[in-house]
């Protein structure tokens, strides 16, 4: 086996899924390109249970990870009702998932161990919402004083980003070249001084002129590029609320310390020294987290409200940095105030939002909850740890199906379960797709297991397919070796079955640094001939959808 | 219970609690078996049914800490729970050994494997350096690892799971063991992986002489492997058997149902699994009557009320904790009652009903 060709491909019909010439390479650490899966080629028709078989290493995984497009396939085509995922850009895939959901092996772990379940099955709800839930608190935040911060935040682009760090460098020349006091600092500054001059204005005067050119809110713009990265890391932790609130320690911190050091500084030397050091690290502390943060994509709503947090926080430090002593503490306590109670509004703000979309979330939530078995009530409010692995695997159902998918890609969904529990899954996973009408790719290592759930079942090796069949038929007449050797493993529950005499695969899988010439399996294989390493076997038909790739299959008949 | 000749282990009235915040956890409540030279016992149950604790606190491999361990367990003769951990470390190597669950957990991921195989043989049979490395090379070679020589010197996380159990296996094995206690030890494999362990450790079961406790989850691991088969549930042994009279006439309703839970290759695709519905009792405040009642098919009112005795069957050795066996007259007409009064639906499960 471990053949090529796409014979079993039914053209005739219209599948949900189509797989061709799927090709999945790695570059390993030294260099070398690990051949994870080689030519995979599958339909699935709306509504079928695609079994994919296959021992630790073959590609089985892989091959479920490429479909959903993470990462993106080597080469090949993935055809999802039609629409080639392999072509569409990282938003078009993002707005494609929805249909696309995937359950994972270990469910404890593909839980976020911090969240209550309410929150960790109504996520992708929250995902969705997001945007548009957003938008809206920003909408009535802004609605009294006009809705300009919420147009602009809308323009906000990929430029912008890429403007943001930018800005922020030539931000922190301009304050060191502002902040050094030329008569203690001239010394070790002259050589940073100059380049500051010489370079952080003219950034400055090309970004704007960039941004300018770029959009007709250009000026606004450059200003905002600064500011952004606060929108962007609210996007990337998540809870915009406690962001917000960083922001305003940070403020605050900030202020308090350079204020600090400004007042001490008068004494000069090395109290004004460390001034300048610590309004260096801090800015170059923020660039570099807005650095980090414009690797993510921004979420438009919560960039609004951190722009307007932000520009009055610059406002503020550019002010006082230019009062004399006592000003400076007066004009200090009272932004320090009205920045306390602007960010307890925008916090309280966004709570409310959450609240909003929990509330809105909750029948959805309870639904999926009751269709998977648990009991409503008890969860919502309790932590995955709390729950047994059985139950975690439920929730992981549940949570795939919330945005009422098409496909759903079960990885080893009961592999670390007990075998009662497993029974349990099996049986669930059999309900939700009569009940919601889905079509299921199982992958498993258990062919017994496999067997159970499947209409048409398909045994990988090496990154390759070696047999594709309805179940039935691939159990009672096997016709690759490989399969052969996979039902001979499955642990009987039958003393009778005499187990030592099963026959055994030897040894491990070859590695997919370099996979074995001709068939894939020939290393292992017990009925290996000088054929099968030269030639590759290709896919052939040996009953009615029953297909193989093997120079010598089981039925003697085909052997030629 | 009457204490076998040639008996190599002895367990009696075992019991082991863990003080925990809510409460007291009894994990093994009772237990009670011996253990011949040369046999195999394969011990299944759920996750939570004790097996785990039950064979550790046979190694007495549990903390003293909130851990309270109570019975004897008797090994050639000796008391293990009086013993002192230094006369204990003596005995683990040499004389017991245990395999878990996770190979690479249980292998130290900064110290070649040679040495890991080889430590055993320095501390215990006080090999020199080489002679221990050579003993060591032969133990790799007989566990199926190929190019010994030179696997001898890599790391853990060189190896395959499959790879890594077969290294723990030959660290148990390097003092030739007279008991192996192999806890999961394919669980976290792949089928055809586990084959070839469970293969493996029968095959140097029946090369050494030696005992073999085989802890699983799955009643197939055990089938065709062991000589007999102790079911445990919520810390008890609900089912004991020799294995052949255990698949030809279980007595148990939750041995059935384990049984009952695996999906058979022989059965058309779809059919419905009867799982076991629900989970194992808290076992800080477990249930009155039979443990496993509010999961059971042939539940009655006297299951509920009062617990089951571990009494004989006809067939000798056969020991089971039930008033409703499975095939006899009375579990007939129980399921019959249950299936009129809506507690088991027409596929033959209970009707779970959440607490």
């Amino acid at each position: 086996m471990a053949g090529s060709g796409n014979l079993h491909l039914r053209e005739q019909e219209k599948p949900l899924l189509r797989v061709e010439d799927l090709v999945v390479n790695f570059l390993s650490a030294g260099g070398e390109t690990v051949q994870a899966v080689s030519g995979f080629s599958i339909d699935v028709l709306e509504g079928e249970t695609l079994g994919l078989v296959g021992e630790s290493g073959c590609g089985k995984s892989t091959t479920a990870r490429a479909i959903i497009q993470s990462p993106k396939p080597t080469a090949g085509s993935i055809q999802l009702d039609g629409v080639e995922l392999t072509e569409l850009d990282d938003e078009e895939m993002r707005r494609t998932r929805p249909i696309l959901q995937m359950i994972f092996q270990d469910p404890i772990s593909s839980l976020n161990p911090r969240r209550t379940i309410r929150d960790v099955v109504a996520e992708p709800l929250y995902v969705w919402w997001e945007e548009e839930t957003g938008r809206l608190a920003i909408a009535s935040w802004f609605e009294k004083t006009g809705n300009l911060f919420q147009k602009i935040s809308s323009k906000f682009s990929r430029p912008a980003r890429i403007l943001a760090p930018l800005a922020w460098l030539s931000l922190i020349f301009w304050l060191v070249s502002e902040a050094s006091d030329e008569r203690s600092l001239e010394t070790w500054l002259s050589w940073l001084k100059t380049p500051a001059q010489f370079i952080g204005f003219p950034v400055l005067f090309i970004l704007a002129a960039m941004a300018a050119a770029l959009s007709v809110v250009g000026a606004v713009w450059l200003v905002l590029a600064v500011i952004l990265p606060f929108g962007v890391i609210s996007g990337k932790f998540g809870s915009v609320t406690n962001t917000v609130g960083l922001t305003g320690l940070f403020t605050s911190l900030f202020a308090v310390v350079f204020l600090f050091f400004r007042t001490w500084s008068s004494l000069g030397g090395v109290a004004h020294w460390l001034s300048s050091g610590i309004l260096l690290l801090a800015v170059g502390f923020l660039a570099v987290w807005s650095l980090l943060a414009c690797r993510e994509p921004s979420r438009a709503g919560s960039s609004a409200l951190a722009v307007l947090v932000f520009m009055l926080f610059a406002i503020q430090v550019f002010y006082i940095v230019g009062l004399d002593g006592n000003t400076k503490l007066a004009v200090f306590s009272l932004s320090a105030a009205v920045d306390g109670i602007l960010y307890w509004l925008i916090a309280r703000r966004y709570k409310l939002a959450r609240a909003q979309m929990r509330q809105r979330a909750e029948p959805e939530v309870k639904r999926v909850l009751e269709a998977v078995g648990m009991e409503v009530e008890g969860s919502l409010e309790r932590k995955p740890h709390e729950f047994s692995g059985g139950q975690a695997q439920r929730i992981s159902i549940a949570r795939a199906l919330i945005l009422n998918p098409k496909v759903v890609i079960c990885d080893e969904p009961v592999s670390a379960l007990d075998v009662s529990v497993q029974a349990q899954i099996l049986n669930l996973l059999e309900d939700m797709k009569a009940a919601y009408g889905l079509t299921l790719v199982f992958i498993a290592h258990d062919l017994a297991v496999v067997k159970n759930i499947s209409d048409r079942v398909a045994v990988m090796y090496l990154g390759k397919i070696c047999e594709v069949g309805p179940p039935e038929l691939l159990y009672s007449a096997p016709q690759h070796p490989y399969t052969r050797l996979l039902i001979d493993a499955i642990p009987r529950p039958d003393p009778e079955f005499d187990q030592r005499n099963a026959v055994r695969i030897e040894g491990e899988l070859p590695s997919p640094l370099a996979p074995p010439s001709g068939c894939r399996f020939r290393t292992r294989c017990p009925n290996v001939q000088a054929k099968c390493s030269t030639e590759e076997p290709q896919m052939k038909e040996v009953a009615s959808g029953h297909y193989v790739a093997c120079h010598y299959p089981a039925d003697s008949e085909l052997n030629q | 219970m009457k204490v076998a000749e040639d008996a190599l282990l002895e367990v009696d009235n075992l019991r082991t609690q863990f003080d925990t915040p809510g409460g007291l956890l009894t994990a093994v409540d009772g237990v009670s078996f011996s253990l011949s030279k040369g046999k195999s016992l394969g011990v299944v149950g759920e996750s939570g049914s004790g097996k785990s604790v039950m064979s550790r606190s046979i190694m007495r491999l549990l903390p003293k800490v909130n851990i309270q361990t109570e019975g004897t367990v008797r090994f050639k003769s000796r008391n293990l729970m009086e013993l002192a951990p230094r006369d204990l470390r003596k005995l683990w190597g040499p004389e017991m050994a245990m395999i878990f669950q996770d190979p690479l957990g249980s292998l130290n991921p900064v110290v070649k494997v040679g040495k890991q195989v080889a430590e055993g043989l320095r501390v215990h049979s006080g090999f020199s350096k080489k002679e221990a490395r050579s003993e060591a090379l032969k133990l790799l070679r007989e566990v199926g690892i190929s190019e010994p020589e030179r696997r001898l010197d890599e790391y853990p996380h060189q190896f395959s799971g499959g790879m890594r159990q077969r290294i723990v296996i030959a660290i148990a094995l390097a003092c030739q063991p007279d008991l192996l206690i192999a806890d999961e030890p394919t669980t976290a494999l792949d089928v055809t992986v586990q084959a070839q362990i469970l293969d493996l450790i029968e095959e140097q079961r029946n090369q050494r002489n030696m005992s073999l406790i085989l802890v699983t989850h799955d009643l197939g691991v055990v089938a065709g492997r062991t000589d007999e088969i102790m079911v445990m549930y919520a810390g008890r042994i609900v089912e004991r058997a020799p294995t052949k009279v255990l698949f030809a006439n279980m007595k148990m309703p939750y041995t059935e149902a384990l049984l009952e839970s695996i999906p058979k290759l022989e059965r058309p695709s779809h059919s419905h699994l009867l799982s076991i519905p629900g989970q194992p009792p808290n076992m800080i405040d477990a249930p009155r009557g039979c443990k496993f009642a509010p999961r059971c098919k042939y539940v009655q009112d006297r299951c509920v009320e009062e617990e089951p005795e571990l009494i004989s069957a006809a067939t000798p050795g056969h020991l089971y904790r039930c008033f409703f066996p499975v095939g006899s007259a009375e579990s007939a007409d129980a399921l019959a009652r249950n299936m009129a009064n809506g507690k088991v639906d027409e596929s033959g499960s209970r009707v779970h009903i959440r607490t």
